[in-house]
């Protein structure tokens, strides 16, 4: 008897600054739509384990798309004659995202991205409030500095292992090994230069320091941040929280890339804000139960914010 | 930081030497770092350690540097208090890692002189350096 991942992937040809993308994703479940975005150099495989979870497929349609330039979705046509290196700009990820949603005729779909796609979320809550019903910035804060770097993208350098490398680190040392290194596989394929592409996105054309204060706070965001993150600490992420209205900000034990990394804790740290996600859109769950399992939630301290009073920093001890 | 992380270590040369044995015994060293060879400088506070790698083994380990060595690629450069969190079984955060020690944000660590062969062999310098974790 042979087992399959329920997963079904597909592509679809997407819109967006006068080109068309071709453009693959994944996705399982029923329910509120819940589009996932993966971290710089990588693609939609970092969702596998969500997109596997029937706790989760039961109340969501989730989605796990690939940018362009990354997994089995194509560059432009005439990439080969572009005369700048490739760069990831502020204004084509938000676009690309808001055009893939309504690719698909998704009705105020839920994001969830981590890394650079946490950071965008920003991008997404101060221009594009009235697409979503929620955004869910993993590993996210307005400013991370320090990673538009030429080593990553070098003749003289291996790609594939620098770039793996230099991100392995930012993950738990308690994280599963089978799944830091599964980790490491995915941005070891990614194409030559994407990652530091990316990067420029990260680290240089997404400064939100002086516009997070402008979100209205019409769509909530929940910010969840893994204690080894170096790139985006803890501390920085509180930091962004406390400026976004209709904010809450979780910190726990893992690292920079929670869904692929360490899924099990990931599912804990996560499945309230989903339960949340839920009870603020109830005619739009699956016809499933709800999210199976308990939590070990513990709120510690009120943020203080008069947005959201009996809310606010948690921390979760294992 | 909790006892939870372990406790303080010492630099001195008999332990560079108990660290290089470790680095030697590695099975998967020789494997990812068949093409690290070169000098690198381990910095402690202000000693300097110059390590001389070949095919991915620790060929040499020396206390100081002389005009007779020539000089060396790289160098890694902490202060102890920095290493003694790194070399821990399970490190803290920030602390995990070379590049989030040397990070911008961090400033823990200094990674000095060329930095291409530092670069070009990470994966096996990574491994190298994790197996401090075992002295």
């Amino acid at each position: 008897m042979n087992t399959h991942d329920p997963i079904v992937g597909r592509y679809v040809y997407v819109q967006c600054e006068g080109k068309t993308y071709r453009t693959y994703y994944e996705e399982n479940g029923e329910g509120i739509p819940l589009v996932c975005l993966h971290t710089a150099g990588t693609d939609g495989r970092q969702y596998r384990h969500q997109l596997c979870d029937p706790d989760i497929t039961a109340n969501f349609r989730v989605i796990a798309f690939d940018m362009p330039w990354h997994g089995k979705s194509l560059p432009p046509s005439d990439y080969y004659l572009m005369e700048e290196e490739y760069k990831l700009t502020t204004r084509f990820y938000s676009e690309f995202i808001v055009a893939f949603c309504r690719a698909l005729d998704l009705k105020k779909p839920v994001i969830m991205g981590q890394s650079m796609g946490g950071n965008v979320c920003l991008a997404l809550a101060l221009k594009y409030e009235n697409e979503f019903s929620a955004l869910i910035a993993l590993e996210a804060c307005d400013y991370s500095p320090g990673w538009w770097i030429d080593p990553l993208h070098h003749p003289h350098i291996h790609g594939g292992e620098v770039v793996a490398t230099s991100v392995f680190g930012l993950m738990s040392p308690e994280s599963p090994d089978e799944y830091r290194w599964e980790t490491w596989w995915y941005y070891a394929q990614g194409g030559p230069g994407i990652f530091k592409g990316d990067l420029y996105f990260y680290s240089v054309d997404s400064d939100f320091r002086d516009q997070c204060h402008k979100i209205s706070g019409k769509v909530p965001i929940f910010f969840l941040t893994g204690e080894y993150d170096f790139a985006c600490t803890p501390e920085m992420t509180e930091r962004t929280a406390e400026k976004v209205k209709n904010a809450e900000c979780i910190i726990f034990s893992g690292g920079h890339f929670p869904t692929s990394e360490d899924p099990a804790k990931f599912k804990e740290v996560v499945s309230p804000v989903l339960k949340k996600i839920i009870s603020l859109d109830p005619e739009r769950r699956g016809q499933a139960a709800g999210l199976a399992g308990r939590s070990n939630l513990v709120e510690l301290r009120s943020s203080g914010r008069s947005e959201r009073p009996g809310e606010g920093r948690r921390v979760i001890d294992f | 930081m909790s006892n939870r992380y372990g406790s303080r270590k010492s630099f001195d040369l008999e332990w560079i030497e108990r660290w290089a044995r470790c680095v030697n015994d590695d099975r998967i060293l020789p494997v990812i770092g068949r093409f690290f060879t070169g000098r690198f400088v381990l910095g402690v506070d202000e000693t300097e350690y110059l390590i001389e790698v070949r095919g991915g083994k620790i060929q040499r380990i020396a206390e100081g540097l002389t005009t007779n060595d020539m000089g060396y690629e790289f160098a890694l450069k902490a202060p102890s208090s920095a290493w003694a969190k790194f070399s821990q079984q399970i490190p803290p955060p920030m602390f995990n890692d070379i590049w989030a020690m040397a990070h911008p944000l961090h400033k823990q660590l200094v990674i000095e002189g060329n930095t291409l062969p530092f670069w070009q062999n990470l994966r096996a310098l990574t491994r190298m350096l994790s197996l401090m974790r075992q002295v």
